[in-house]
């Protein structure tokens, strides 16, 4: 299982809208937070979000300790399965 | 997380050494426009080694000052090598990153873009041009350095902050203690300790929005 969150501010919203059509993901809620879920990898590309570096680079919120970031750069953002 | 109410009222003053107080009132009087608004002349004062001194505010809005000491006779040297990085209060060899030494630096609000701008273009029109300008998160903000080096940033609101943002923080912070608690603090350890709390709270903070309403 994968899972990270993003807090839910407007600068936020496309990494949550991005990732949601990919079919493998789920994107729920808790509280303030976008829950973005799927069983295997999650991947977001970044130009598709149209974020800023600034807002790309800051948007992550948590990351479940059976997850972990692989790839976070100006392309991409990748987490799989710890 | 504190149940100690809030009473402080903001920045009274800030204040640092300067070796070219000519300069300083050249920056912050005649460039940006920010009105001296007290000084303390003090002769004799302190221990007998102490230099007589200037001591100098400006008004940086809502009452806030921030305020310079130009100690007479006192050599720059005493704040380091020439030439070294950093301001004339704390300078750094050569091998000292970029990032750790502009981390300290005095930040101004401004409220809108068309005030941010103002002041680029009497920046701009000066000896201390706007060396970045930047849109982070949800500020906007110009950068550069004053004649004593330090980093100066006036910057503006693209956005109110959110309560959720506030939790978020709030959140970020208590995670860090614990990561910083434990050996080898890294940022992973750190999503993943704010992954946990997320789950324990954000849910009934949601819970304790819904029934304010």
């Amino acid at each position: 299982m994968t899972t990270l969150y993003v807090l839910d501010v407007p600068e936020n919203t496309p990494m949550a809208k991005v990732a949601a059509e990919d079919p493998a993901v789920t994107v729920g809620r808790i509280g303030p937070y976008f829950e973005i879920s799927a069983a295997g990898p999650i991947v977001i590309d970044r130009r598709a979000t149209g974020c800023r570096h600034a807002v790309w680079y800051s948007a992550v919120g948590g990351v479940a300790r059976d997850s972990r970031i692989t790839q976070h750069d100006k392309n991409a953002l990748r987490v799989e399965p710890a | 997380m504190t149940e100690l109410d809030h009473r402080v009222q903001g920045v009274d003053h800030v204040a640092f050494p300067t070796f070219d107080p000519a300069a300083t009132v050249r920056f912050y009087r005649d460039v940006l426009g920010f009105p001296v608004v007290h000084s303390i002349c003090a002769a004799g004062w302190g221990p007998e080694d102490h230099p007589d001194f200037i001591h100098f505010f400006f008004d940086i809005g809502n009452g806030d000052r921030i305020a310079f000491f130009y100690y007479f006779g006192a050599d720059p040297a005493i704040g380091g090598a020439p030439g070294e990085k950093g301001d004339v209060y704390a300078r750094f060899g050569a091998g000292v990153p970029e990032f750790f030494v502009r981390s300290r630096h005095l930040a101004i609000h401004v409220e809108n873009e068309d005030d941010l701008l103002e002041y680029r273009r009497r920046l701009d029109a000066s000896d201390w041009p706007v060396e970045m300008q930047i849109q982070h998160e949800t500020i906007e903000s110009i950068y550069t350095h004053d004649p004593n080096g330090y980093m100066f940033e006036i910057t503006r609101a693209m956005r109110p902050v959110t309560p959720q943002e506030d939790l978020d923080a709030n959140l970020t912070i208590d995670a860090l203690l614990d990561v910083v608690g434990e050996p080898e603090p890294t940022f992973g350890k750190l999503l993943a300790r704010k992954a946990e709390l997320i789950v324990e709270r954000a849910a009934e903070w949601e819970l304790a929005r819904g029934s304010d309403r």
